[in-house]
């Protein structure tokens, strides 16, 4: 009611019009992205495209998972980086195991962890932000414990296939592209994609009509932190060895491939589709401003500027008005 | 309502009750670890309350109003490379530069979420990674080293055994802050715009220039924080990490604030950020290890977050009438506990 009536009456309605000036803003940036790389050195090679899609695909794997728990309305997870660096130490740790058995271990520990948080957001209502971080406080800090605060070296082999290149492409990339069409699926085409969108766009109607929130918000935390997990064991491999030092700017970077996607960041509107083109976007830009030699200040004062637009230009289309 | 009831509500007892639980904590620390305490611990502690009372303060406000502000951990990161770069002659001139420039980028933030109504804490999540950005181009990527020493001794020289200038720059601000909201309209109209924004508009509060204000003055305060911590260790780190993000939260529900906002009162916040930071204290002179400070900091949050849910207590009061119906008790003979809670 409340947000019905500001919608009629409010102030956005004089920003609608905006809506125009985004999009010419998005089609500005899309030319000059082209105009950029057709004119910049070694851009347009197979080497290069290899790189951007190899530097998109951790964040990817990981941005994926995130995609659901903000669709459902949860914002972000402030976690992320923290679940990672468990899933990279569970995943090394368990390698005596085989390879398979290893990430399926890793990967169920995520989703148990990042699950247990849905859950509580889900049936409670506790604020998700400030959940998160608690819980990715923690976590850091068990792992330091639990890891005596050394690197975790691989305990068996079998870790080396994760950094493969099949036809020359790192196994990574494959594994993000899966990811992205079978999440688009679940998300369009199943039941629980449809409440978990249902649950993001109206969580009043969706409880009306029903729904269990508490566990369907806690199945898409699950199937976040799986993918905080995966991608953790790829940044495992990849440095073939973990500790807290591998967190660095993970979370920032999940997030900003989402939200650059054109997820709606109060849940309801967005894909996973969305999210893989987020990613890409995010590490063609990067690429080319490290080609144009530009340093990392520059990338991520880009990357914060783009997410600040695009966040802008998605909330405005939606003509939807936070609650906060 | 009456006078004692008055005194009960959660935003006067959690302050109390959390200050004194870290307090009689911290005067226990000696007897169990053996560490005399001292006055430089006290010293330390004010040390420690000069960024995160001013970090907690900057969210705190925009909290008891309903917004969540993230990108205070990007205006300390801002403030700090400003202040070190624009006091290397004047330290006066540099922590004024730092303050003006973040409450200038606060407002303007501020400006586009109050006219667009988008979701702040969404938002600053954009504007926080922007301002990193911002920090890492202006220090050219190198952690910047302050050379102006007199400034940075200036800012650290104990007064009166506990205090330091920049303690005590804190404590001011605090001071001001709780005059502002207690004798002027200001107060009332910030729990007001938490607590119901179309209600505040209705009565004729500005909403959109309060909001704005707010936010400028939010980043002042944040990068006020971050230039007095770069002088205090003559450097300016480019990220601050997530820390007094995790450390402000904490002060701010320990101070009795509702993370759903229109709950809480500036003294009430200042126990908060004392507490956290005589826990802080504690961890110190313990020799705590890290990982042991973030499990402690983490749990507390959890804790905290948990407790203010908004649907905790109709959820349990739920769970309460089904066992009672499982044992044969009508539900209308017990009591609706928190009724209000439900939407």
């Amino acid at each position: 009611m409340r947000v019905a009536l500001e919608q009629r009456f409010g102030p956005l309605a004089e920003w609608r019009s905006l809506r125009g000036l985004f999009t010419g803003l998005a089609a500005l940036g899309l030319v000059v992205l082209v105009i950029l790389a057709l004119t910049t050195d070694r851009f347009l090679t197979v080497e290069n495209i290899k790189a951007i899609l190899s530097s998109a695909s951790i964040v990817g794997i990981m941005a994926l998972g995130l995609t659901f728990i903000t669709l459902i309305g949860s914002l972000v997870s402030l976690a992320i980086a923290a679940t990672a660096v468990m899933g990279a130490m569970v995943f090394l740790v368990e390698l005596n195991l085989g390879l398979v058995p290893a990430l399926a271990i890793s990967m169920a520990a995520g989703a148990a962890v990042t699950a247990l948080q849905g859950l509580i957001i889900g049936a409670w209502g506790a604020n998700p932000v400030i959940l998160t971080i608690g819980a990715g406080f923690l976590l850091s800090g068990i792992t330091t414990k639990a890891s005596s605060g050394v690197i975790v070296q691989p305990t068996g082999g079998g870790w080396e296939t994760l950094n493969s290149t099949p036809l020359g492409v790192p196994l990574g990339v494959y594994v993000m592209v899966a990811l992205a069409l079978l999440f688009q699926f679940v998300l369009r085409r199943t039941v629980l994609g449809r409440r978990v969108i249902l649950i993001g766009e109206n969580r009043q109607a969706a409880r009306a009509a029903g729904m269990r929130i508490p566990r369907i918000t806690a199945i898409a935390f699950a199937i976040a932190g799986a993918s905080f997990a995966l991608g953790g064991a790829f940044l495992g491999a990849f440095n073939k060895g973990a500790s807290a030092q591998l967190e660095g700017t993970t979370t920032f970077d999940v997030i900003a491939a989402v939200l650059v996607g054109g997820t709606l960041i109060s849940g309801g509107r967005g894909s996973a589709l969305r999210t893989l083109a987020g990613a890409i976007i995010i590490a063609t830009i990067s690429d080319l401003l490290l080609l144009r030699g530009f340093d990392t200040g520059a990338q991520v004062l880009l990357k914060g500027v783009l997410v600040v637009l695009v966040v802008l230009a998605t909330f405005i289309a939606s003509g939807r008005e936070g609650s906060a | 309502m009456s006078a004692v009831r008055r005194r009960l509500r959660p935003e006067t007892i959690v302050p109390v009750l959390s200050f004194s639980v870290v307090l009689i904590a911290y005067f226990l620390t000696p007897a169990i670890h053996g560490h005399e305490l001292s006055d430089f611990d006290v010293y330390n502690t004010l040390q420690g309350f000069a960024s995160l009372g001013l970090i907690a303060l900057a969210l705190g406000l925009t909290i008891i109003a309903g917004e969540f502000d993230v990108s205070v951990l990007g205006m300390q990161a801002l403030g700090g490379v400003l202040a070190v770069k624009a006091g290397a002659d004047s330290g006066p001139l540099g922590i004024l530069a730092a303050t003006a420039a973040c409450a200038f980028l606060g407002a303007v933030q501020g400006g586009i979420i109050a006219r667009v109504r988008v979701q702040s804490m969404a938002f600053t999540i954009g504007t926080y990674i922007a301002l990193l950005g911002l920090t890492n181009v202006i220090a050219g990527n190198e952690t910047l080293t302050f050379t102006n020493t007199s400034a940075s001794i200036w800012i650290n020289q104990t007064v009166e055994n506990f205090f330091s200038p920049r303690s005590l720059i804190a404590l001011g601000v605090f001071a001001l802050v709780m005059l502002v909201c207690a004798t002027t309209r200001l107060g009332p109209e910030l729990r007001a715009l938490g607590g119901d924004r179309r209600a505040s508009r209705v009565v004729g509060v500005p909403v959109d220039r309060r909001l704005t204000a707010l936010f400028a003055v939010s980043g002042a305060l944040a990068g006020l924080a971050g230039a007095m911590l770069a002088y205090s260790n003559a450097s300016a780190s480019l990220n601050p990490g997530l820390q007094p993000l995790v450390l402000a939260a904490a002060a701010a529900v320990l101070g009795g604030l509702s993370l759903s906002g229109g709950r809480g009162a500036i003294w009430g916040l200042l126990l908060g950020a004392l507490a956290v930071s005589l826990l802080e204290q504690v961890f110190t002179v313990t020799a705590l290890p890290t990982s042991s400070a973030q499990i402690v900091f983490g749990t507390l949050l959890l804790i905290v977050v948990v407790v203010d849910a908004p649907d905790l207590r109709s959820s349990l009061a739920r769970l309460q009438a089904r066992r009672a119906s499982a044992r044969g008790t009508p539900p209308s003979q017990i009591k609706p506990k928190a009724q209000g809670a439900e939407p």
